[in-house]
């Protein structure tokens, strides 16, 4: 197993056994267990990124559910199905489901999932943290989304601008809940940043230098310093906001002199590397796609992931454009609208890439592909949006209107949506082992792609014409009615999209039996996780694979001939990975306490908002967690791995222990701002 | 076995520390010269009118005696020097974007300027 | 062809050469997961202290209630600022320790350390204490909420160090402590050093600077 150090046990002598102590008061999980229970104690990297996928697409069904409740609202002029109260309700909670709780967990899942296989790893570094990372993400979006129970959801957008978060301006609980929530799936992102950035650096096979990594992989490593340094200042925003709601503090009190302004700012500079990682993950994944289909290897690999980190770096300097209209003065916007002009760069760099690795391919359009160029195209429009919101005269007519409603959808789901679909339609088989229906996926595709229009570009016209966003109706008679009219219908043609997608799930399964099994390598890829059986086996590589180049796999199928022509040089089967027992590879076992932990968090949230006895024992539950996690033995005592006596189970696991008990310990910092809550409270 | 503490320490001991380095002497002095910096801090406080740091210079004097403090500690009690790079780089990275982004922002709000923030 | 050839003859030997599957390896950077996941931590530690800090300088001037200059008792703050830097002193000293395997020492510098901590701790107590008798309210103004929340965020810091330290002082009596886990001390080590580095930011920054 990889998850090791340099430094030698210190067992030299035969005194294995009695070094080697484990904590042990508490027995770990069985490790063969199936069924429903095998997946709440799972610390496998694979199961933990089907669950993510899963509850995001859950959390998208709720969010989407929002969304065409706003649509049905605006269909029609003085429209009465909501109203204004529920209404910023349910913008509010629709804008923080979608990026919170959907495109950042599904970047999440085909992290957790294709991040370890792309690099040929077992695991991730902190098996368990990834669970806690999870169950602490899940649970963080319950909680939000329980608000709708319990006196109603956020009201003031997806920012929460200061003053208007604060208690007198929005006195039920619903932004105590975004607040609280978003603290609790923060420490989540948090964890697993650090989590996937170890892995990354220190777990890849042997030869797979950082400049052979696939891109996926490198965007994710950018993705996730990303989420590593804007996670903490959302949580310092929000220990502030904590301050004021739950404890009269006065950071956003205007009367005791504060400056509404700090919000803004901690916001954004959170908010705009968010953006990016939000985005960057389909980069990824649609890196990976466009060279397989056009069978070429993918334009400018070095400048594919250089961009990637230029906009790692440079979106930290942008910020204040979403604040051009605040009165922060001409050197500052000047300074800021420069800044954003620069960050077009790095992205149109990756447009050219991407459309240049296709120029002149074999094009194959797969429902992957044409997602894809979906995203291309998609992401191109609202990239150049994007840029007429750094000319500052502009945006200052733009700003708070349907224009930004526009840009953004195409950004995110333009850009990150269609991304993640191709990875769907593209990943599937890996992951499920049957292959998704292609009649049905294109069928989708231009489904989406139509939905999509209809739904955003009115809105290009419609903010231009001066409709402003978040209201939550209109009088007739500004030219608002017939673009909102095609919006919705729009949205309905979109979310048929969508529930064609989930039809498509079920129904390709069930096909799937008379057809023949996908195999490891269905789409002729280049990375080496398609070297490996499909679904992937728990133990992922056996062995682990050496890699010489960029895009191994391909070229241990294809050569290439003095005059540059390409031949195979092997059948596919003879190079991929055949099935193996893998009972001679330890793994990690599974684990109670992730999901103890994590289950603990909402409750002590719960307690801030309710009833302070109730953090006592939220607090009791997290600690408690802690100190089961640290004290439970590193294996399943019953597990067997050792067939040849050189892999004995005290070194393998005293190694563990040393990798995760420490991991563990540093823990308790992660869950500070839960702490700081009760403690200060 | 067990060493003195004047005995190298087993490279083997040494948790990816790239060389040796002499241990707990170092430690000691390091705090003794930790411990009169502080002193040399507090002394601005107990005699603001002392040359080297009256009127405008005494904020970058402290800044600089507390940079010392900082990177000191960082570097010998952390041992980031004694430590393979990835891990200097890896922290600078979140100081340094730290550092110039609330500088950046503080500089929005102009509160370099005294008067005009009330 | 030929050339393609070889070259996967070549890619092939590799594999045979690869480390089999229960083989450690060792990792990429040379650095054991672990470390590298703390520094990565501290490194995000510091945007989460950034943000407080500059929260604090930008609402140090209070519009109403006591100013800082009132209210703070530098001579007192010093001395357990002093303590706190101390107690870095004997952290190193506890790792240095076990990593010669004397675990007699090791336990009497970490209970050391803790007690600094403690110390460290029970004079903020005392300060906020003082602070409210004289009129400084968590709520009276802009500055108190700024600074209470600031201060109070690295005590809880501090306080987390001193329960992850009295844990290592209870694995090691067990003796769950052997010196191949040293690393374990170096590692909390580390987390105890940055809440000291943080303190003594904020002792300048904030208690010094006028």
């Amino acid at each position: 197993m990889a998850l090791t150090e340099s430094r030698p046990l210190a067992l030299t002598s035969g005194d294995v056994d009695t070094v080697y102590k484990p904590a042990g008061v508490f027995t770990r999980p069985k490790s063969g267990a199936t069924g429903w229970k095998s997946w709440l104690t799972t610390v496998d990297h694979k199961k933990i990124g089907i669950m993510y996928g899963a509850a995001a697409i859950f959390f998208f069904v709720i969010g989407g559910i929002e969304a065409l409740l706003i649509r049905v609202q605006l269909w029609a002029p003085r429209g009465t199905l909501l109203s204004a109260n529920l209404y910023n309700q349910v913008f509010t909670m629709h804008g923080t489901t979608m990026i919170f709780l959907v495109v950042m967990p599904i970047g999440a899942a085909f992290a957790n999932y294709l991040m370890p296989l792309q690099i040929g790893a077992r695991d991730v570094a902190y098996p368990r943290i990834n669970a806690f990372s999870f169950w602490a993400f899940l649970f963080g979006g319950v909680f939000l989304n329980s608000s709708w129970l319990l006196g109603g959801g956020a009201d003031g957008g997806w920012f929460n601008y200061a003053p208007n978060n604060g208690v007198i301006f929005s006195p039920t609980n619903g932004i105590d809940f975004w607040n609280l929530g978003l603290i609790i799936t923060g420490v989540a992102s948090l964890a697993g940043a650090v989590n996937l950035i170890v892995t990354v650096l220190n777990m890849r096979a042997p030869g797979m230098t950082l400049m052979k990594m696939p891109i996926f992989t490198w965007m994710t490593l950018v993705t996730q310093f990303l989420l590593l340094f804007a996670i903490p200042v959302l949580t310092a925003a929000q220990i502030l906001l904590m301050m004021d709601r739950l404890f009269d503090a006065n950071f956003f009190n205007v009367a005791k002199g504060a400056n509404p302004l700090l919000w803004q700012h901690l916001f954004w500079i959170f908010g705009h590397p968010e953006v990016y990682l939000m985005i960057l993950p389909a980069f990824g994944i649609v890196s990976e796609i466009l060279p397989t289909f056009a069978r070429k290897p993918i334009f400018g690999y070095p400048f594919i992931v250089f961009s990637g980190i230029a906009i790692g770096f440079m979106g930290w300097g942008v910020w204040a454009h979403h604040m051009f209209v605040s009165g922060i003065g001409p050197i500052t916007v000047t300074t800021f609208a420069l800044t954003t002009m620069f960050i077009a760069v790095p992205t149109g760099v990756k447009i050219l890439n991407w459309v240049a690795t296709m120029w002149g391919g074999k094009l194959q359009f797969t429902s992957p592909m044409l997602f894809s160029i979906g995203l291309v195209t998609m992401f191109t429009i609202g990239g150049l949006s994007g840029v007429t919101h750094s000319v500052a005269p502009a945006d200052t007519q733009q700003t708070d209107t349907y224009y930004i409603v526009a840009h953004f959808h195409y950004v995110l789901f333009g850009g990150a949506f269609f991304g993640f679909m191709a990875g769907f339609y593209f990943y599937w088989p890996k992951v499920f082992g049957y292959l998704l229906n292609e009649k049905l996926g294109k069928a989708n595709f231009w489904l989406m792609l139509l939905g999509f229009n209809l739904t955003f570009a009115p809105m290009h016209i419609l903010g231009l014409q001066g409709m402003s966003r978040r209201i939550y109706t209109y009088d007739a008679g500004y030219g608002f009615e017939v673009w909102n009219k095609v919006a919705t219908i729009g949205a309905f043609i979109l979310a048929s999209s969508i529930a064609l997608f989930i039809f498509n799930m079920f129904y390709s399964k069930s096909k799937a039996k008379n057809l023949p099994a996908p195999g490891a390598d269905p789409w002729d890829a280049r990375t080496i996780e398609w070297m490996i059986p499909s679904p992937t086996p728990e133990y992922n590589f056996d062995p682990i694979p050496t890699v010489s180049r960029v895009d191994d796999f391909w070229y241990r199928k294809y050569g290439e001939t003095k005059d540059g022509k390409l031949v195979r040089i092997a059948a596919t089967d003879d190079v991929v990975q055949k099935l193996s027992d893998g009972k001679h590879i330890h793994l990690p076992s599974p684990s109670y306490w992730p999901i103890v932990l994590a289950f603990g968090m909402p409750i002590a949230a719960y307690g801030l908002i309710f009833n302070m006895w109730l953090c006592l024992v939220g607090g009791i539950i997290i600690v408690g967690g802690l100190y089961g996690w640290v004290l439970e033995p590193p294996d399943d005592p019953e597990a067997s791995h050792d067939d040849d006596g050189t892999d004995t189970h005290a070194s393998d696991g005293g190694d563990a222990a040393v990798t995760e008990i420490s991991g563990s310990v540093d823990q308790p910092n992660e869950l500070d701002p839960a702490k700081e809550a009760e403690t200060v409270g | 076995m067990t060493l003195t503490s004047h005995d190298p320490i087993p490279a083997s001991n040494l948790d990816g520390a790239v060389e040796d380095y002499s241990r707990d002497k170092v430690y000691v002095l390091t705090a003794l010269f930790l411990a009169a910096v502080t002193v040399l801090e507090v002394l601005t406080y107990a005699y603001p009118d002392f040359p080297v740091w009256a009127d405008n210079l005494l904020i970058p004097v402290l800044m600089i005696m507390m940079a010392v403090k900082f990177f000191t500690v960082l570097y010998i009690f952390m041992h980031l020097k004694f430590d393979k790079p990835i891990l200097t780089w890896v922290f600078y990275a979140g100081l340094v974007l730290a550092v110039l982004v609330y500088l950046a922002m503080l500089s929005t709000f102009r509160i370099w300027w005294p008067e005009s923030h009330s | 062809m030929a050339e393609a050839l070889t070259a996967r003859e070549s890619i092939k030997a590799a594999d045979a050469h690869a480390p089999s599957a229960h083989i450690e390896h060792d990792t990429n950077t040379g650095i054991s997961n672990t470390k590298l996941g703390m520094w990565l931590f501290l490194a995000s530690e510091c945007l989460l202290f950034g943000g407080l800090i500059t929260t604090y300088l930008l609402y140090k001037r209070p519009l109403e209630g006591p100013t800082p200059e009132e209210i703070f008792d530098i001579p007192f703050t010093s001395t357990s600022s002093f303590v706190l830097l101390m107690s870095s002193l004997t952290m190193v000293l506890a790792v240095s320790a076990i990593e010669r395997g004397d675990h007699e020492r090791l336990r009497i510098w970490i209970g050391a350390t803790a007690l600094l901590g403690a110390t460290f701790i029970a004079g903020q107590i005392y300060e906020f204490t003082v602070f409210v008798r004289e009129g400084l309210g968590f709520t009276t103004s802009r500055f108190s909420s700024a600074f209470y929340t600031l201060t109070g965020f690295h005590g809880v810091h501090v306080t987390i160090g001193i329960i992850m330290l009295m844990s290592l002082v209870l694995l090691s009596l067990r003796g769950k402590l052997p010196e191949h886990r040293s690393e374990t001390v170096e590692i909390v080590g580390l987390y105890w050093h940055f809440v000291d580095v943080v303190w003594i930011f904020i002792f300048a920054v904030v208690y010094l600077v006028p």
